[in-house]
This record gives C-alpha cells, sequence and structure tokens, in this order.
C-alpha cells in the first residue's frame, strides 16, 4: 500500500521507510518525533512542522487524507 | 433419575464449582489480561516482558519492563522457573500471543499476555530521553515528507 501511495504521490510527497532497527537516523527521527511504537507515520510539512501522525496499521484511506493535507 | 442425567448433573455442578473458584481466586487464569489486571500482576510480583525489538523498546516501553526480543525468547527462557508467574506485551498483542503460546507449550504455567499491546497501554511509559531540537525547523526539504517507521519483525 505504501509503495503505492509512494508511486502516485511522487514529485508531491517524499515517503521515506525508516527501520528502526537499523539504528542511525532513523532512530533518531524517531526520538524527534516521538515515536513509541511502530508502525508511526510522522506528516512533515516542507517548512519542517509536523501535520500530523498515526500510529498502529493504518488504512489507505487515512494515509490519504494525510498526504492530501500537506503543505 | 436415569444414569446419563446423574452425569449431565455432576458436570454441570462441576462447571459451576470452577467457575466460582476462578472468580474467588481474585486473580486471572493464564491468558489474555487487560490493563488493570497487567497491574495487579506487575505488582503482585510479575516478571513483565517486552517482546519486541531492542529498537522497539528504546523507543519507549512500560517501566520495570524486560526486554526478551521473540527472536530470542525459547533460547533466553531455558533454564527460567516454569512455575513463574511472567506477563508479556508487544507492541499490538500479535508477537506477545506468540510468545505466550511458546511458553506455554514448553510448561511454564502461568502466562499472561497484555492485550492490544503497548499500543492500547494508557499507563505510564518510560521512553529514552528526547532529543533536544525546537519543534519549529526551518524547511528542509523542497516537498513534504511522510516518514513511515518500521522494524524488520
Amino acid at each position: 500500500m505504501v509503495d503505492r501511495l509512494e508511486k502516485e504521490y511522487e514529485g508531491t510527497v517524499d515517503i521515506l521507510k525508516m527501520n528502526v532497527d537499523a539504528g542511525g537516523e532513523a532512530a533518531s527521527l524517531a526520538s524527534r518525533y516521538r515515536v513509541q511504537y511502530v508502525p508511526t507515520f510522522v506528516f512533515v510539512n516542507a517548512d519542517g512542522t509536523t501535520a500530523d501522525t498515526i500510529v498502529g496499521e493504518a488504512k489507505e484511506s487515512d494515509l490519504r487524507d494525510a498526504l492530501d493535507g500537506l503543505r | 433419575m436415569s444414569r446419563t442425567k446423574w452425569i449431565v448433573l455432576a458436570c454441570t455442578v462441576a462447571l459451576i464449582t470452577g467457575v466460582f473458584v476462578v472468580l474467588a481466586s481474585g486473580g486471572p487464569t493464564p491468558g489474555v489480561v487487560d490493563g488493570d489486571q497487567f497491574a495487579r500482576l506487575q505488582t503482585d510480583g510479575a516478571r513483565v516482558l517486552d517482546v519486541r525489538t531492542e529498537a522497539e523498546f528504546a523507543m519507549g516501553h512500560i517501566p520495570g519492563a524486560e526486554n526478551v526480543p521473540l527472536t530470542r525468547l525459547a533460547e533466553e527462557s531455558e533454564g527460567w522457573d516454569p512455575s513463574a508467574l511472567i506477563v508479556l506485551y508487544c507492541a499490538t498483542g500479535s508477537r506477545s500471543a506468540e510468545a505466550a503460546r511458546m511458553l506455554s507449550a514448553r510448561g511454564f504455567e502461568s502466562v499472561h499476555d497484555l492485550t492490544g499491546g503497548i499500543a492500547a497501554w494508557d499507563g505510564p511509559v518510560e521512553g529514552p530521553e528526547q532529543v533536544a531540537v525546537p519543534p519549529e525547523q526551518p524547511a528542509l526539504t523542497a516537498v513534504p515528507v511522510m516518514y513511515e517507521f518500521y522494524t524488520d519483525w
């Protein structure tokens, strides 16, 4: 599902998968956005502000709503 | 009364008696527990095991929990007291259910599993020290971003 969204929103939104087990940047970002369990989806506007966070398994419609709300 | 009816009556009485014994014991039978029961078990001295990955545990966990990832549980539980009171949790309940089945199959007598996992837990959570960055960041990318945080499990 996320792969499909990635293709659809290419050029409009960067969709990045962060494996928290890998450490490094993923772990740093997880800490920054206060991610406590996975999966968690964090939506960040182009100006760096956090627009939305969805915790747990998400419905495609919810992800689309959040993606469409980004600016 | 016929023999069959006596047997049915005896079984019914035994069943009702069993229910009363469980209710009177004040504690859940081994199996799935809710947040309140989990907290009581912890107060009673249960060993609390977080069976998520180390990275997930580091992001936040229930205070007092030990991290024993599911992939290492079989090995690490060798030599544990099978009569020990154990309560398990994971992110949403699926891994802890598997862990509970594994431990029960290995002879552990009192294994409980938090329904819904830490996602459904509304008690305190111990997390990492937060990165000291301001909440508002200067523009970092030309387009907005969606991050999907996941693990290998």
